[in-house]
């Protein structure tokens, strides 16, 4: 413990020199403007910056590249909310209330209480990192594809209503999501599964075009439909009074960030999409608990700050299988595996040993780096809430043109552009019928793992279903999944006795 | 409408802050790396990418094009123009994925130009299995046909093909296990799910010197530099060696002179000191090959693969 | 309605999986998944809508319909079509040439008249996009006809 706190304050001396301060600013900026952009994520983001670190002192070099990785998530928040076009993948949630609270003038409170949470969540993710980073990576290996599977499954069964319309509208979508997402050459065998001959679509569908395509896209031709007149119009401007959010914003929203931050940082040592599921669930927690639900969906800021905050600790706690255990678990730890090794760093259980400066120069950076963000950014709050007083007749064609060109920056990809469009086609109908796009891209996530884990268990226990209730971790999510299945049919059923002995 | 032009302003003044040099040379050459960034292909070429460039007297670019397990970006740099501006770094999927499904080139459709690096293949277990020599695990693997688990990084990919080869020369039967890469095999065989993992460098590498794995099998023809207590399989007595190669190669009909002048470059590349110290922290390993034994090289494999696909298929 | 199109989608599913190897849930094949989902995807959506059928009947009431602000679908159409073109001419015409036209022609469907507005204000995002990605960014984005 106490030795922990001294390697991080030797963590923070290092941080601290001028040298890798700047470059933690430059990781920073970069990366809130990467993110703002759609479609150019972290992953492209750090891919596209690892050659200007060539020169660079290894420290400093990962020390930029971690900032562009949490700056591109801060920054993919911006857009979810202003334009209703999600940036990452992990800031799907973020659309559904921060974009509501936008169209109601409220889109600095929801700018700002993002970068709020975010500062609080890191706060608290460097904590558990210092603390907490190498027992929980041992725990993390203790997820085997059984209990990845069952793991899978609850979040399926419990996430995917997240709205809460119908419950059988939101499965459907779901289903589809996981149909869309068997597309491709099959992970286990290797067959090519609905492609019809397209070498394109051998790959899969992208989940970036899709995510953009049902949320930015569909919301563009939603207002396209109106007549022109609506379209001179702008949204609704905030005064300057109400560009930063009140006590009131703060006092609900306290509660839902550290929350988040919990959740986040929990979800974050689990292989896989985990600020996916971890904003997912924090939605849900917020919604579940809310002493007024029925807000949700229409501009809640506990809808915004929750899953932000998940979003912002699930990125921390997933430095930690990397530095620890050298196997990243997320696409863009992954890149920063490949910098680290491009610069003569070998990632693994031995790095804290042999580079501690690396390590706790970075953790401290990334407090720094997170500290900055939140100074950045709120005094940028006004000017990005100032985009909307663009008139929609000329914010709708700049928004298609970001979305083009970020959607072909992801994979260099005309073909992505395509199916951008087809899925913005398809969303525009899904809201004429009233269908949600966020099971949809739950599903087009998890599916493919959930297929993998759930052939992978098989195989390992040669065709035995036991393996799934043997495992207790497996089991108590099987558990949980089932509990929350039933739960609300005893409590319909009982609710009925009631009334009918009445 | 004032404001709007405000934002761009800003915009155009963030843009001022120089990431990149200004003014690279218009013609650079791009190397088309069909996998995502941050696989070992990726690796190597970015290294690569990195200190040819001063050799070519042009900037070397890597660009990204995943997708189809490999087939897309090879598709597009079989049909790039043949002008040596566009490469494709040829790996050993390239001589496996044609015999799987339909793609539309094969390693005919390239020239080669040169081969960067050659990796043994090996067979990783926990430290703590019950085997503590290859012998003993092909005797248990004998006596429990199908019952030990090998993960590998991906169905028809190399290791998982490694790993089949293997089985058959060895005369055993193992459990294949497929992961979404290298990373997640690794996981698991540290987490203890399955019972041993086919990998190739640099994938597990750390942990091996951590000593959280074994080398259980390497399919090398001599030791490795980093580990030289580790026997190879063939001192075992099984007649086995495999790997993956990476290397280079442009499209069908580039000129011969443009060639020479790629491979010159890329040759030195591959000697420069700065190149070296990466590849071996990587834990690569370097393996000259000109144009012509690469391109021999190529044609050999895919004549292997083939028949390994075709036996498997069956 | 929306139920009708998702429960085709289902079918399609399964009928398309039943032709891929399905095996055994020892060594599951490649159409295993899709094919449970299908028919999952097809049991879901025939509950939604014999479901929407009944409430139907009984009450008579009106679809639900969200609101039909009256407004043009041609615009829409209209709209999709230039997109879908530049996305063809992407590779062909090549990034900062597209991205101008693509400008152009958005911003005339949604009404704006005065060409010489449209046509600097065009201008102008295509030159800040291009020099915001190709040059700083260094995306290779496609160079096209003008080389850039």
């Amino acid at each position: 413990m106490l030795e922990s706190l001294q390697h991080l304050a030797s963590g923070f001396t290092i941080a601290t020199t001028f040298y890798n301060l700047f470059y933690c600013l430059i990781g920073a900026i970069v990366g809130t403007l990467i993110g703002v952009l759609p479609g150019i994520g972290p992953i492209a983001g750090i891919a596209l910056l690892i050659p200007a670190t060539f020169g660079l002192h290894p420290t400093s070099a990962i020390i930029m590249l971690a900032g562009i990785y949490y700056g591109a998530m801060y920054g993919g928040s911006t857009t979810s909310i202003l334009l209703n076009v999600p940036g990452e993948t992990a800031s799907v949630i973020t659309c559904i209330d921060g974009y509501q609270m936008a169209q109601k003038g409220r889109a600095g409170p929801a700018l700002a209480i993002c970068a709020i949470g975010s500062f609080i969540a890191g706060t608290i993710g460097l904590f558990g990192l210092v603390f907490l980073a190498p027992p929980l990576a041992e725990a993390a290996l203790a997820f085997g594809p059984p209990e990845y599977f069952s793991l899978m499954v609850f979040g399926f069964i419990v996430l995917s209503n997240v709205t809460g319309t119908s419950l059988t509208k939101s499965l459907m979508m779901a289903v589809v999501g996981l149909i869309i997402g068997t597309i491709g050459l099959d992970p286990v065998t290797g067959d090519a599964r609905f492609t019809f001959g397209s070498i394109s679509l051998l790959g899969g569908i992208e989940f970036v075009a899709v995510a953009i395509g049902l949320f930015g896209i569909a919301e563009v031709l939603t207002n396209v439909e109106k007549p022109l007149e609506m379209l001179e119009q702008r949204v609704i401007v905030p005064r300057f009074r109400e560009l930063y959010p009140s006590l009131q914003d703060l006092k609900k929203s306290i509660t839902a960030i550290i929350r988040g931050a919990g959740i986040g940082f929990g979800v974050g040592l689990v292989p896989g999409p985990a600020p996916v599921i971890a904003t997912y669930a924090s939605y849900m927690v917020e919604k579940r608990i809310s002493k007024h639900p029925e807000e949700f969906g229409k501009g809640a800021i506990e809808g915004v700050a929750g899953p932000e905050s998940a979003n912002n600790s699930a990125c921390q706690s997933a430095f930690i299988p990397l530095f620890v255990l050298g196997i990243p678990f997320a696409p863009p730890t992954a890149i920063l595996l490949g910098a680290l090794l491009i610069h003569g760093v070998t990632p693994g259980p031995l790095l804290i040993g042999q580079h501690p400066e690396l390590f706790w120069g970075v953790i401290a950076s990334m407090y720094i780096g997170n500290f900055i963000l939140l100074i950045l950014n709120l005094p940028l709050v006004p000017l990005f809430a100032n985009i909307l007083r663009v008139p929609k007749k000329i914010l709708l064609p700049l928004i298609i043109l970001f979305c083009i060109t970020g959607q072909y920056t992801v994979n260099n990809s005309v073909f992505d552009i395509g199916i951008m469009l087809l899925f913005g086609a398809l969303g525009f109908l899904m809201r004429k019928w009233a269908y949600e796009g966020a099971p949809l891209l739950l599903a087009l996530v998890l599916g493919p793992r959930l297929e993998v884990a759930f052939r992978q268990s098989l195989m390992i226990s040669h065709g035995d279903f036991g393996v799934f209730i043997n495992r207790p971790i497996s089991m108590v999510f099987l558990l949980a999944t089932v509990l929350f299945l039933i739960i609300p049919l005893i409590r319909m059923t009982f609710k009925k006795t009631l009334k009918g002995g009445g | 409408m004032k404001r709007f032009f405000t934002i761009l302003f800003a915009l155009s003044l963030i843009m001022v802050i120089p990431i990149h040099a200004a003014g690279f040379p218009t013609k650079e050459v791009q190397v088309i790396i069909p996998w995502a960034a941050g696989g070992a292909t990726d690796l190597i070429f970015r290294a690569l990418a990195a200190t040819t460039g001063k050799y070519l007297g042009k900037a070397v670019v890597v660009v990204n094009r995943p997708g189809g397990g490999s087939a897309v970006g090879y598709t597009e740099g079989a049909q790039a123009k043949p002008d040596g501006y566009m490469l494709t770094s040829a790996v050993t999927p390239l001589t496996i994925l044609p015999h799987q499904v339909t793609t539309a080139y094969t390693y005919r459709n390239f020239e080669p130009i040169i081969n960067v690096v050659s990796d043994p293949s090996m067979f990783l277990i926990r430290s703590d299995a019950p085997w503590k020599s290859l012998k003993e695990f092909l005797d248990y693997a004998r006596k429990h046909p199908d019952m030990i688990t090998v993960g590998n990084s991906g169905a028809g990919g190399g290791v998982h093909l490694v790993a089949l080869a293997f089985e058959k020369t060895a005369g055993v039967k193992l459990n294949h296990i497929p992961f979404s890469g290298g990373g997640p095999s690794v996981t698991a065989i540290l987490g203890g799910h399955i019972n041993a993992v086919s990998v190739s460098p640099p994938e597990g590498i750390s942990h091996v010197q951590a000593g959280k794995l074994k080398i259980l099998a390497l399919f090398a023809e001599k030791r490795l530099e980093m580990f030289p207590d580790v026997p190879t399989v063939k001192e075992q007595g099984v007649d086995f060696a495999m790997g993956m190669w990476r290397g280079l190669v442009a499209p069908k009909g580039t000129p011969p002179d443009a060639i020479k002048k790629l491979h010159d470059a890329f040759k030195q590349g591959m000697d420069d000191p700065v190149f070296k110290k990466n590849a071996t922290d990587m834990a690569v390993n370097l393996s000259y090959l000109g144009p012509e034994p690469f391109g021999k090289l190529m044609a050999s494999e895919h004549e292997f693969f083939g028949k390994l696909v075709k036996e498997i298929k069956k | 309605m929306g139920g009708i199109v998702i429960f085709i989608f289902g079918a399609i599913t399964v009928l398309l999986s039943i032709r891929m190897p399905i095996g055994t849930f020892r060594m599951a094949g490649a159409g295993l998944f899709p094919l449970c989902l299908g028919i999952l995807l097809m049991a879901l959506s025939g509950i939604f809508l014999l479901r929407f059928l009944f409430k139907k009947w009984q009450s008579e009431k009106k679809e639900g319909s969200p609101s039909e602000i009256p407004g043009s679908v041609m615009q829409v159409l209209f709209f999709m079509g230039a997109m879908i073109l530049a996305t063809l001419f992407f590779k062909i015409l090549g990034y900062p040439l597209v991205s101008f036209l693509l400008m152009v022609a958005l911003l005339r469907i949604l009404g704006m008249k005065q060409w010489t507005f449209n046509i600097s204000l065009s201008l102008i995002t295509a030159i800040v996009s291009y020099f915001l990605f190709v040059q700083w960014l260094k995306i290779p984005l496609p160079k096209g006809w003008l080389g850039l």
